[in-house]
């Protein structure tokens, strides 16, 4: 039955909005992604297409409704790159793959409405820099949320050969390096000018100080697009890491076929292999994915407030017996009732929301009463 | 020193109801107003015996376990709670049905009350007795029939139920129910049937005897429809003065009111029942008849007992009556029944 006492609220006084950022950690390990759920290229929660354009990964097998869906891999090339052929496996799609990623996520540019090509520092139009080959993790939303907190994203991988454990440390001492864009900030490291969006560069780095091992160049080798939640890494990062120790260098083996054992460089992966098959090198090599997510979370307050004098009775059933009121011996008795729930209604008394109180509240006429009932959207 | 209590403001997160979600997507999602409910309270744990005083009277209330919030908008606040200017109220008006007027009360039987679809169907339930008699039934819409007669008023033999304590009781009080909101389910009802102004709900003031007369009209009132229950409509219904008082007579004012002490109002309700439903046995039944209520089922079933073994079409309804000041409710069990075939 509809409540028949209403007190109105005052938009002027008694509602308010706020906004407020709420993070989550998530942490990605290389476990999930490669290894747990069966041998590579079988895994159960690794799901590829017909279409071969990309790769999905779940964190549990991807046939069982409790599987979640993390992250897709794919990869691509721009037409111009030196890896572009018309030989290659799946050229025109590994082509329409890094243009749809730079079209959506940078823009056109020219008379002619030529893609952008991506670059590894925070000037797309300056064409230096540029990763005309590159990998994409397009990272679920149900992970990234409204956005990935700029400057705590991190993505760990492995440079060695395709047999090294990743675990065998990390660089100088073994293949692991760290990929990072802990110099992006709320306030500054970011570009806005994409049409995704802000972006950030993933340097390399050891924990304190970004490009500590890195070629020496003020570039990064990646970007991440906090908006987008998308990690856009260049292939180069495998076949151009100078200064890297001699002994894990892996340019001849990047990929290893599971079949026959057959092994490729990066740019033989690139351009000889499918995309499904290049996806597979890079999740071998994942060793941990950690960044924040955000969720905005905008609330609207209302400010429920009860004088003294108001809903001191109830109509609940058991108020009375017969009809003298329960919780009154005479007259001059104070009248009390209890609060355990809080109705929100529009003008036509139609119930929009409702509140619930952890326990019973007292409302008698020596007490006034503010709930501040919180919606949020 | 101790600390100053700073709990005086409380956070809730309010979740919407399915109403609020379908305003959102209509777009227009306006809270303007709000109340409180207080549906898991019993408030007969309210111990003002308790040994240990009184910070222990609501002890048990206080320990009542909250259930979370449900988004069915008719399920979370049945009973809200009131605003009465007065702090000294120490009785509030009780809605009782009224089986004393024996030749004009509608009789409530094994639980319901029948509201026969069409002639055929009253006349048969009242010569089979299966009920119990006539004043077990009603035809739908009819206005010189019985009706189901409720008042208002305190319900209490601490005080008599005076014209003076009417005025000091009920009416000083502001707990008059001039009117009464009466909320039926629109798929098997279309009209009330009323009371007119002429009615009067009175007792003699000589012998204390019945002198209520009742006069009946199908309501001119235009219902509205209610958000707050599916398919359900709500028309305000007029209320006559309960004139019956304690009289220091041989008949006691409570042989014709339902209602012990002070009253305020009375009124009488019948249902005219959608027109589809009352069709004669000659037809086939409405689909309504199966899809929400039972077809062709025999008498004795049908009433329990008895040996009527004519079969009947019937459909279980609740019509709520709600008190226009008190806010005091009822819930009326209706039964639409129709005769399906004569044994």
């Amino acid at each position: 039955m509809p409540v028949q006492n209403y007190e109105t609220l005052n938009n002027n006084t008694d509602v308010t909005s706020t906004k407020t950022l709420l993070h989550e950690v998530i942490p990605l390990t290389g476990t999930i992604v490669s290894g747990t759920y069966g041998a590579e290229t079988s895994e159960e929660n690794i799901k590829n297409y017909s279409h071969g354009m990309f790769q999905s990964v779940y964190d549990y097998p991807y046939l069982s409704s409790s599987a979640n869906h993390i992250f897709d891999i794919t990869m691509g090339y721009d037409e111009s790159s030196a890896f572009s052929g018309s030989g290659n496996t799946q050229n025109s799609k590994k082509i329409n793959i890094y243009n749809q990623f730079s079209q959506v996520l940078l823009g056109y540019t020219g008379s002619e409405n030529t893609v952008e090509i991506f670059e590894s520092d925070l000037n797309f139009a300056d064409n230096d820099r540029q990763m005309k080959s590159c990998y994409f993790i397009n990272f679920s939303r149900l992970l990234t949320k409204d956005q990935i907190k700029k400057g705590s994203f991190s993505i760990t991988l492995s440079t060695g050969s395709w047999t090294q454990d990743i675990k065998a440390g990390a660089f100088p001492n073994g293949p692991m390096i760290t990929l990072s864009d802990a110099s992006a900030s709320a306030t500054g490291g970011t570009n806005n000018k994409g049409v995704a969006g802000e972006y950030g560069v993933l340097y390399r780095y050891n924990g304190t100080t970004e490009n500590t091992y890195g070629n020496g160049e003020a570039g990064g080798d990646g970007l991440i697009f906090y908006q987008a939640g998308i990690a856009v890494i260049t292939s180069s990062l495998w076949d151009n890491f100078l200064n890297q120790p001699n002994d894990i260098m892996p340019l001849n083996n990047f990929y290893r076929r599971h079949a026959d054992g057959f092994s490729q460089s990066v740019s033989a992966s690139f351009t000889g292999s499918t995309i499904s098959a290049s996806c597979d090198a890079l999740r071998h090599r994942i060793g941990n994915i950690s960044y924040n997510n955000t969720t905005e979370i905008n609330s609207t307050i209302y400010f429920c407030r009860t004088p003294y004098n108001k809903y001191n009775y109830s109509s609940n059933p058991t108020y009375t017996d017969g009809s003298k009121i329960r919780v009154k011996s005479v007259a001059t008795d104070t009248p009390i009732a209890y609060i355990t729930t809080v109705g929100l209604y529009n003008s036509n008394n139609e119930l929009l929301a409702t509140a619930k109180l952890s326990e019973p509240l007292r409302k008698d006429n020596t007490s006034e009463i503010t709930l501040r009932v919180r919606l949020d959207y | 020193m101790a600390f100053l209590d700073n709990s005086g403001d409380i956070i809730l997160d309010a979740v919407l109801t399915d109403l609020g979600r379908k305003r959102m997507a209509q777009g227009n999602f306006k809270i303007t107003k709000f109340a409180f409910g207080d549906d898991e309270i019993q408030y007969t744990l309210f111990n003002k015996n308790h040994p240990s005083g009184s910070a222990y009277y609501d002890l048990e209330i206080l320990q009542t376990p909250v259930f979370e919030a449900f988004t069915a908008t008719n399920a979370n606040i049945n009973y809200g709670l009131m605003s009465y200017t007065r702090d000294d109220l120490l009785y509030l008006p009780a809605i009782n049905t009224n089986e004393l007027i024996t030749d004009t009360s509608l009789f409530v039987a094994a639980g319901v009350y029948y509201i026969a679809a069409n002639v055929e169907t009253a006349n048969k339930i009242s010569a089979t007795g299966a009920t119990g008699g006539a004043k077990y039934v009603v035809r739908s819409g009819a206005i010189n029939g019985r009706a189901i007669i409720f008042e208002s008023g305190l319900d209490t033999t601490e005080i008599a139920g005076t014209a003076t304590n009417q005025k000091s009781y009920i009416t000083a009080m502001n707990l008059y129910d001039g009117t009464f909101k009466v909320y039926y389910d629109n798929r098997f009802i279309t009209n009330l049937v009323v009371p007119t102004s002429r009615s009067t709900f009175s007792n003699s003031s000589t012998d204390g005897s019945d002198e209520t007369s009742l006069s009946m009209e199908e309501s001119s009132a235009s219902p509205s429809t209610t958000n707050t229950m599916d398919n359900y409509s709500v028309q305000t219904v007029a209320a006559i003065q309960n004139q019956v008082y304690y009289y220091a007579t041989t008949i006691a004012d409570t042989t014709v009111s339902a209602i012990k002490g002070p009253r305020g109002t009375a009124c009488a309700l019948n249902f005219t029942a959608l027109s589809e439903l009352c069709n004669t046995k000659d037809s086939s039944p409405n689909a309504l008849y199966s899809l929400y209520g039972s077809t062709g089922i025999i008498g004795t079933t049908v009433f329990g007992g008895g040996s009527d073994t004519n079969t009947y079409d019937y459909i279980d309804t609740t019509v709520y009556v709600v008190g226009g000041t008190s806010t005091n409710q009822i819930q009326l069990p209706i039964r639409i029944i129709r005769l399906n075939t004569e044994a």
